[in-house]
């Protein structure tokens, strides 16, 4: 099967046209779970509550029972748990790189590796998250490096 | 988790050996002695019961660099404890201030080893995921700015 992806016109919206004879099931639930991948959440900082795109976030980190949202200068608490945004974000390229955190990987600008066996991906903000070395396979794996099991 | 730390364990078994076997033939080449096929044994069983606690603590993920700092501190004595241990049960030298530290210089080599071919292969990975990086996210980068 071949993919396609064009740019629309200007002023166009986007679209994604499904060209085949038969849609079976995993063409099914792949069209669904990319219509029901959330791309929004509520973040609160003090007493302001925004509406946070997912492409802003740079990763989420748990910390004491409280889970934020760290996007370029601003950290968002958001009323998930780290698990949730797991599962909720998956279909998106976001990546449990610990047991704490989560990270958005078009945000990563490069990874150097670490002589405990981690690797230290540095952020385009600048930041730097470590990636443990139980989560390295799946980031591969993201990356078509190493098939998934 | 139980997988990743056989592979752990196996990776790190080979790594420990070869170094072993390394630090033996220089010493046993300098010291001109003789042994016999029992030490190819004894080289395996030392690799692997060095290996067990490397394995162990990588399984181990602490949130500071302290912390984790601390941690490899202990694994290195606890695999310089061990290799004394060994050398007199093996009987492989008398235990001697002067043995105590070339065997210290030796668990160092070995360390220094396995810990740099285990460097090196991760920054070899390492380089291929930034140009996956590279290519997954300059061609979205492309696609943004052609959109208005």
């Amino acid at each position: 099967m071949r993919i396609i992806i064009e740019s629309p016109q200007p002023n166009d919206e986007d679209v994604v046209i499904v060209r085949c004879a038969s849609p079976d099931q995993r063409l099914i639930s792949m069209l669904l779970s990319f219509q029901n991948a959330k791309t929004e959440l509520t973040g609160y900082l003090d007493d302001k509550i925004v509406r946070l795109k997912y492409y802003d976030v740079y990763y989420f980190e748990a910390n004491e029972n409280r889970v934020f949202a760290y996007c370029h200068s601003d950290v968002y608490e958001v009323k998930y748990k780290l698990y949730e945004l797991e599962e909720l974000f998956n279909p998106l390229d976001f990546l449990r790189c610990s047991k704490s955190m989560i990270v958005n990987m078009e945000k990563i600008e490069y990874l150097s590796p670490l002589f405990s066996g981690k690797l230290e991906a540095h952020l385009k903000n600048g930041e730097k998250v470590l990636i443990s070395r139980q989560y390295v396979r799946s980031l591969k794996a993201k990356l078509g490096i190493e098939e998934v099991e | 988790m139980i997988k990743e730390f056989f592979v752990s364990l196996l990776h790190y078994f080979v790594d420990i050996t070869t170094a072993v076997i390394i630090a033996a033939a220089v010493y046993l080449t300098f010291s001109g002695q003789q042994v016999g096929n029992a030490i190819l044994w004894q080289i395996l069983f030392s690799g692997f019961i060095t290996a067990l606690p490397t394995a162990v603590l990588l399984c181990f993920d602490p949130k500071s660099g302290r912390i984790s700092a601390i941690l490899w501190g202990l694994h290195f004595l606890l695999i310089f404890l061990i290799t004394v241990m060994l050398l007199k049960m093996f009987g492989w030298c008398r235990i001697t201030p002067l043995s105590v530290s070339l065997t210290f210089v030796a668990v160092v080599f070995i360390y220094v080893f396995t810990c740099s071919v285990h460097y090196l292969v991760a920054r070899k990975h390492t380089a291929w995921m930034n140009q996956q990086l590279k290519k997954r996210y300059s061609d979205d980068e492309q696609i943004k700015k052609e959109k208005p």
